[in-house]
């Protein structure tokens, strides 16, 4: 069965969106908006490994910390294999630097989270303009 | 540089040392860059140096006006609910 335009559509919102999930910026790479792409790259990235850097590879906790780990996820699919580097618990996590690394790496993945839901919108206004033209 | 290289990454697996200090609360700071940098790049129509760093300044300038403003109130509450008022219960304080 050949695709309709409105599947061609879903399929090209759910690319960009997953891509900008994938990597930070890369959903509104995607649409040509390289200059915005490279901002929120590289803000995004920067906040989340200068949470990291100063909370330690710990802060990211699957286990003990599950609401903050989800809005570190949405960060990138990449966070996922942290976690799984960092439930050994041989990354200590403690005091201040523990919850500003948290805050940070999760503040950064709610940025992220944003920029995915930008993409898409963004993506789906311009499919409905070139649908209208 | 692999020297380089492994001290950075070493960083990555023990925290800093940072104090419960007033000062921590600079750490404020990057973020509220972070994030008024974030949603301008998702609000401006288009990306240009001079009016996205203006928009951006002004956005990370109404959020610390903000919190300062809410610090202030906050600070005012707690002030008055651990002084004045058992002050005027005629008791003493907590």
């Amino acid at each position: 069965m050949a695709r309709t335009p409105k599947d061609h559509d879903t399929f090209f919102l759910g690319a960009v969106g997953l891509l900008a999930w994938a990597v930070p910026g890369g959903g509104h790479f995607l649409i040509n908006e390289r200059k915005r792409s490279i901002v929120i790259f590289v803000t995004v990235v920067l906040t989340f490994l200068v949470g990291l850097y100063v909370g330690s590879v710990g802060v990211i906790d699957p286990v003990n910390a599950k609401p903050w780990y989800a809005a570190q996820l949405m960060n990138s699919p990449a966070v996922f294999f942290l976690g799984q580097i960092s439930i050994s618990g041989q990354f200590p996590v403690y005091g201040r630097a523990g919850e500003i690394g948290q805050i940070y790496t999760s503040i950064a993945g709610l940025l992220n989270l944003l920029c995915i839901v930008n993409a898409v919108y963004m993506a789906h206004v311009r499919s409905l303009d070139e649908a209208h033209t | 540089m692999t020297a380089l290289t492994c001290t950075l990454l070493a960083g990555f697996t023990t925290p800093m040392r940072i104090d419960t200090t007033v000062g921590s609360m600079l750490w404020l700071l990057p973020l509220v860059v972070a994030i008024a940098v974030v949603y301008k790049a998702t609000k401006v129509r288009q990306i240009e140096v001079r009016a996205f760093a203006r928009e951006t300044g002004l956005l990370i300038g109404s959020i610390l006006v903000f919190i300062a403003v809410a610090a202030l109130i906050l600070y005012g509450v707690a002030w008055f609910v651990t002084e004045q008022i058992p002050a005027m219960a005629g008791g003493p304080a907590f």
